[in-house]
């Protein structure tokens, strides 16, 4: 492989290391919405969120991503295949990760809320000083393994025609003839990537322990 | 000792001067990694009797229990059950020598062990845990195994329990499960490491009454505990245990009764309530 | 909707020999993955420590890769190596594969799990390695992995219709192209996600009451 080829193949890394960022963080947003409108008392707000977790958990990614990839253009709305790229990915991981803060917040032992309570903390400075932080760190885990989970899915927006690292191996590897060395190259990106990233989420777990519990 | 003819009693094998002696204890010392545990135990448990092994935490009495069981290795030292060598055997040279496995397993069926914990499996019922060994180690017919189950699980008074699985019995029955499992084997010498230590205390009586009943019975009971009161009414030898050394062994009356050794006078005044040392 | 539902009942042996093909695919692979997950956890716990980190090492690059990137290496990378697979049988060994690097750590897990308790107490009624394994260990950790092991089963229905990139004639294939020949894709690919969705659900839904229906076979204290 030239200089010139993994070059290419590194810029279409950097590419599916973007969007996926953009991806999470998006979904991060639109997953503590669902959250919280799952954890509504009210049925208006926590229905329509538990239907949208069931759906984008229940459908294959692949199938979400052709949908949403059509439907917008059949509904009049144009975008370039990358914007509906990552809103089909936010959308999915929206749906884990407001299942993943979820399981966070009720997972804060109702006695440290007694306590939030007894010393006179209102259920909103609970919630600020209390719940949050906490759920926040039991959900850390889970919200890297998600990043590692979407960096690896990105590769299916490939079929969308978007020209990131599995697209860009693709097409290497039917011009030069060689799919072992393209896929294996992509392969290995990938490992870096997703190993980077557990190695920042195991320090950041480590941060987030000390001087604090 | 044939596995086949479990329920045979038992001849003693050796016409050793310690052959009243259901476990020999010679020389157990105990290292985990820097920290000595055990520093050289030499211990006689009297066949036919109860004997209770007291001490704070941290004495290392758990420790010792789970070597005579062969759960730990002992680091130096030999453990002989009936005259029989568990583990190691004393080499010429006064080193030891390693015993095979299937002597290990042989010597070591002939102990009964119940943990704190309980340790049932959860994925069988009280009769599928009592029977498990009887048909898996002794080959023992299914029908013939369950009818001697039933037999034991009526000696706890849990007969009526037989088809529960553990999840469904309290804290108390389960363990009381786990000594029928125990006695299945028939077992020479039973182990308790202490028995009732994780049971809620309006639970520990249904144990602690199942114990005694075994101990009236003359069998063997090595007995680790923190209730004073039992070892003090139903043990006939009393072992105290301190930083890992045997500090005092005797009856009841010798070891609790006054002068007192400073250590004992000590471990009941911190651990225990005096009322229940009083009863001596 | 501009789908013709008239000639979706036409295409119906179609659509159900690919929602056949989805099933038989799903369930074969998993099946494997899981024999295959357990056979490396057993070899990583119990073999000797070389055979521990080559298998780590594989499971890791597995568990570290797109299932598509894997995919597209055996399909077309295959043939360069002497591995001339057709679509089917590509995509059931890739599936397997994949699934069962995944398996191996939720039995990885489960090994863990299974209090060491329960296994000394087995010691001391005379239980040898062999029966542990098979009469303890196995049987308890069944029970304490089984929630992941249907995770991981509705996971890997979900991961079939990437086998449709392969031209694997599974229902994401057909469904599509039914849908483009009618120029309605997004008609068609509403109905398919309504399809997995409905399948996911069902299978949820077996996992939850198989998990109640063992709950007490778990520990309890």
């Amino acid at each position: 492989m030239s200089l010139r080829l993994f070059e290419l193949m590194l810029w279409a890394a950097g590419y599916t290391v973007v969007i996926s960022a953009i991806s999470i963080v998006i979904g991060l947003g639109i997953g503590l919405l669902v959250c919280a409108a799952k954890l509504s008392p009210n049925r208006l707000l926590s229905l329509p969120a538990t239907l949208f977790i069931s759906f984008f958990r229940g459908v294959p990614l692949l199938v979400q991503l052709l949908l949403i990839y059509n439907l917008l253009p059949a509904v009049g709305i144009s975008v370039p295949s990358v914007v509906a790229a990552v809103v089909g990915l936010s959308l999915c991981t929206a749906a884990y990760q407001a299942e993943n803060l979820r399981g966070g917040f009720n997972s804060v032992p109702k006695g440290l809320l007694e306590a939030a309570d007894m010393v006179g903390l209102t259920p909103w400075q609970q919630l600020k000083r209390i719940r949050a932080p906490i759920a926040f760190r039991l959900t850390l885990p889970a919200l890297v393994n998600e990043a590692i989970l979407i960096l690896k899915a990105s590769s299916l927006i490939s079929v969308v025609g978007v020209i990131e690292l599995t697209r860009m191996a693709q097409n290497l590897a039917a011009s030069t003839y060689k799919p072992l060395l393209f896929y294996s190259v992509a392969g290995a990106l990938y490992l870096v990537i997703c190993w980077t990233v557990a190695g920042g989420g195991a320090l950041a777990e480590r941060m987030a322990r000390v001087g604090r519990a | 000792m044939s596995d086949t003819a479990p329920l045979a009693p038992r001849a003693s094998t050796a016409e050793t001067p310690e052959a009243d002696a259901a476990v020999l204890v010679r020389g157990v010392t105990k290292r985990f990694g820097d920290t000595e545990v055990l520093a050289g135990i030499d211990l006689k448990v009297p066949t036919g009797a109860t004997t209770c092994l007291i001490g704070p935490s941290g004495s290392g009495k758990s420790t010792l229990l789970r070597c005579i069981a062969f759960l730990e290795e002992a680091t130096t030292g030999t453990i002989e059950i009936h005259g029989d060598p568990l583990g190691f055997a004393e080499a010429p040279d006064g080193g030891r020598t390693r015993l095979s496995p299937q002597s290990i397993r042989a010597v070591r069926s002939r102990i009964g062990m119940v943990f704190q914990q309980f340790n049932l499996w959860p994925h069988m019922t009280a009769l599928g845990n009592v029977c498990e060994a009887l048909v898996t180690v002794r080959r023992m017919r299914r029908s013939e195994a369950e009818e001697h189950g039933m037999a034991q699980l009526s000696r706890v008074g849990l007969a009526n329990r037989a088809k529960h699985y553990p999840s469904e019995l309290s804290g108390g029955q389960q363990q009381r499960v786990a000594i029928a499992r125990a006695l299945a084997l028939d077992p020479e010498v039973m182990l308790f490491d202490e028995p009732t230590a994780s049971l809620d205390p309006e639970l520990t009586g249904e144990v602690l009454n199942v114990m005694r009943d075994l101990a009236g019975s003359g069998m063997t009971l090595l007995v680790v505990t923190h209730e004073i009161g039992f070892a003090a009414t139903v043990g006939q030898r009393i072992a105290f245990l301190d930083h890992g050394r045997l500090l005092l062994d005797g009856t009841p009356r010798e070891v609790f009764g006054e002068p007192r050794h400073p250590r004992l006078a000590q471990f009941l005044e911190t651990y225990l309530d005096r009322g229940a040392a009083a009863l001596v | 909707m501009s789908l013709d539902f008239g000639l979706m009942l036409e295409k119906l042996p179609e659509i159900l020999a690919g929602l056949w093909v989805t099933i038989w695919v799903w369930v074969v692979a998993t099946a494997l993955g899981a024999a295959l997950g357990f056979l490396v956890a057993a070899a990583r716990r119990y073999g000797p420590p070389p055979v521990d980190w080559l298998l780590r090492l594989l499971v890791e690059i597995l568990r570290g890769t797109p299932f598509l990137v894997q995919l597209f290496l055996l399909y077309f990378g295959g043939p360069f190596v002497g591995l001339r697979l057709e679509p089917i049988p590509a995509g059931l060994i890739g599936l397997t594969v994949y699934a069962g690097a995944y398996f191996s750590e939720i039995f990885r897990a489960g090994f863990d799990a299974v209090p060491r308790g329960h296994v000394e107490a087995a010691q001391c009624v005379g239980l040898s390695r062999s029966q542990i394994l098979r009469r303890i260990l196995l049987p308890e950790m069944t029970m304490l992995v089984l929630p992941q092991c249907v995770n991981m089963a509705i996971l890997l229905i979900k991961e079939t219709a990437i086998l449709s990139i392969i031209t694997v004639p599974e229902m994401t294939m057909v469904i599509g192209a039914i849908g483009s020949q009618q120029y309605a894709f997004a008609d068609a690919m509403f109905l398919l996600a309504l399809f997995y969705w409905v399948l996911v659900e069902i299978c949820g839904l077996l996992g939850r009451i198989a998990e109640a229906r063992l709950s007490k076979f778990r520990f309890a204290a």
